[in-house]
């Protein structure tokens, strides 16, 4: 019984498929020509189509060729004997208020200190019993035992300090904003970038691969007229302009020119034109505000207004790192795309301490360290007035000041005697230094940096003695 | 796709399809799809392979040729916001082993179809206009092709 019926089964089954097959010869025409045109293509698809090689391959003739062409370079190419890299200028001890060139003792305007943090005794002795505690480094990127207990305080009182939602930290001032600005702007996004910006933002800018606009620097006509000309692409195409993305990127306090972004008219263009603010605070944090709290602070703007304000713990504080800070929504997205914090080790513990306890002495109940700064700023800036022959830019309450000879006579070799001549004199400056990429480099000028302990009679001493150099250069 | 290898693939959309087992992957199951629809009762034999190819079809159409980006955090910068996958595949270079392998899948399909149909006209309508849905897109002419603008951005 059951034998027949999986006969019947089977036999059910062969007749159908022989049905099939009894179909196949009385096929339509017009199928059977397709189906032999299909398969006709499917041969022509696998044999006669390879894949395009990219990288074409040289004859023996042509290997020859550049083989006999090639001349070898020596293997260090004649130097001048005056080349810096020859003449090295050796520091022994700490670089703080004073610093020892060659043996001998000089007065520091030329480092970012700021608020003296470098060799502070309280600072030093938290790093050493950080040492203690935690050995020298952090092993390892953050996501990857990297993460320590004292990074996270840092990051929550970097964010209590700004009154912001939350703060991340990075181990190298360069690479903070080299790999913040990456991370948010893609390649069809528009950046608008004032062009005095600094080496790390410029880097930044060009590894995101974005569409760029340079305006002139704190020119707010010249960024109203680019972010006119854009709205007016937007509302021709507005399907893609709802895909764009667009951004501002400022400094607080320009590095390269000492003055302050225009920013409660940048803040009116945002809600207006609708782009993010990413504002760079590396030299205005700790030094501008009657707090160190920046520029905000000092426009007496609201924090929340900001998208991201980010800076370096390397001048102010006087640790290694940098930072950002902003809301949760922002600033997490940097834990997992930014390269500068996935794939870099973590700030060492010390150094964390350190910025910690920076952190604790700028916070301090009646402390009067950045009001102190602002002061003496700008007493110093109408003290440099007062010496004929120089033009100073920047900011008066602007620690940072950069100075220049008047009209032609500015050049790299006229300032660098004066920087000499000043040396010997037991003062120490520094001509503001370019790399050869840089984009619209400002005019040399000698960069001066105030330290919020230097007294009045050491500042009358460097007015003194730039004027001399003034004349003993022009002469 | 990136277990066990040195260095990271910018866009791992590229290069999963060429990844051990993929392909295999594949023709099973389209396979378990037709076992599906000829396990639903009064469904006949022709009618569930037209089925087959033709929800293949539209599938592939639109995961390969309407979806853009990837779904991954990639360090390429963004620059496969605007592309489809079959774009990104092998990062555009044209007629790899994948890009063949999915090309002519939709005609052996086809193949099949028409065989289990029996030529019958209807089936054979429906199977020609969805095979062409799916083999036409993939010619490397239509590469960055964006008709009418649709999709565009």
């Amino acid at each position: 019984m059951g034998s027949s019926a999986n006969q019947d089964n089977v036999a059910s089954l062969a007749t159908d498929f022989y049905s099939l097959l009894e179909s196949f010869k009385e096929t339509p025409f017009y199928h059977l020509l397709f189906e032999i045109f299909l398969v006709l293509t499917v041969l022509w698809l696998i044999l006669f189509r390879k894949p395009r090689r990219i990288e074409k391959k040289l004859t023996e003739k042509e290997k020859q060729e550049l083989i006999d062409e090639w001349q070898p370079e020596p293997l260090v190419p004649p130097v001048d004997a005056n080349h810096p890299a020859l003449n090295v200028r050796v520091l022994d001890g700490i670089v703080g208020k004073t610093i020892e060139i060659d043996g001998k003792k000089s007065l520091n305007f030329a480092t970012f200190n700021f608020l003296n943090f470098v060799g502070n005794p309280r600072i030093a002795d938290k790093a050493i019993q950080a040492v203690q505690k935690y050995g020298v480094g952090s092993c390892g990127p953050r996501g990857f035992y990297g993460t320590i207990d004292i990074h996270l305080e840092l990051e929550e009182r970097l964010a209590h300090f700004f009154n912001c939602e939350e703060g991340i930290i990075y181990s190298y001032g360069f690479s903070t904003v080299a790999s913040i600005i990456p991370a948010y702007s893609k390649r069809n996004d528009i950046l608008f970038v004032d062009e005095g910006v600094h080496y790390a933002i410029q880097k930044g800018v060009e590894a995101s691969r974005s569409t760029v606009k340079w305006f002139r620097h704190n020119d707010i006509s010249d960024l109203e007229r680019l972010l006119a000309e854009q709205d007016i692409h937007d509302k021709k195409n507005p399907k893609k302009a709802r895909t764009l993305r667009r951004f501002l990127i400022i400094e607080g306090l320009y590095m390269n020119y000492g003055d302050l972004c225009p920013l409660p008219r940048m803040v009116e263009l945002k809600y207006q034109y609708k782009y993010r603010i990413f504002m760079d605070e590396s030299v205005s944090f700790g030094t501008i505000g009657q707090t160190g709290r920046g520029v905000t602070e000092y426009y007496n703007i609201d924090r929340r207004k900001i998208d991201l304000i980010s800076s370096s713990l390397e001048y102010s504080v006087g640790s290694i790192g940098g930072f950002a800070v902003g809301s949760s929504f922002v600033v997490d997205h940097q834990r997992l795309s930014a390269q500068g914090y996935c794939f870099s080790a973590s700030l060492p513990p010390l150094l964390a301490a350190a910025a910690i306890e920076a952190l604790n002495i700028m916070e301090e109940k009646d402390t009067t360290l950045c009001d102190t700064l602002m002061e003496k700023s700008k007493r110093l800036h109408r003290k440099l007035l007062d010496i004929k022959g120089y033009l100073i830019v920047g900011e008066d309450i602007s620690p940072l000041k950069h100075l220049r000879l008047t009209n032609s006579q500015n050049t790299v070799a006229r300032l660098e005697e004066i920087v000499e001549f000043a040396q010997t004199r037991g003062i120490t400056i520094t001509v503001a230094r370019y790399l050869n990429d840089e984009h619209h480099l400002p005019e040399p000028s000698i960069r001066l940096i105030l330290n919020v302990e230097m007294t009045d009679e050491e500042l009358e001493f460097l007015c003194t003695v730039l004027q001399e150099a003034r004349v003993k250069v022009t002469v | 796709m990136n277990v066990g290898i040195a260095q990271g693939e910018r866009n791992p959309n590229s290069s999963w399809l060429n990844s051990r087992g993929v392909w295999l992957t594949y023709i099973i199951l389209l396979f378990v799809l037709h076992f599906i629809l000829l396990s639903i009762p009064y469904i006949t034999t022709p009618v569930a392979w037209t089925l087959t190819t033709t929800i293949h079809n539209i599938c592939s159409f639109y995961l390969f040729h309407l979806v853009k980006g990837a779904p991954w955090e990639t360090s390429d910068q963004g620059r496969a916001r605007r592309f489809t996958f079959w774009e990104q595949i092998d990062n555009g270079v044209q007629w790899t082993g994948t890009r063949k392998f999915l090309q002519i899948l939709p005609i052996i399909l086809f193949f099949i179809a028409s065989f289990y149909t029996k030529y019958d006209r209807t089936h054979f309508v429906i199977n020609l206009a969805t095979m062409l849905l799916a083999v036409v897109p993939k010619f490397p002419i239509f590469f960055g092709v964006r008709l009418f603008d649709i999709n565009r951005y």
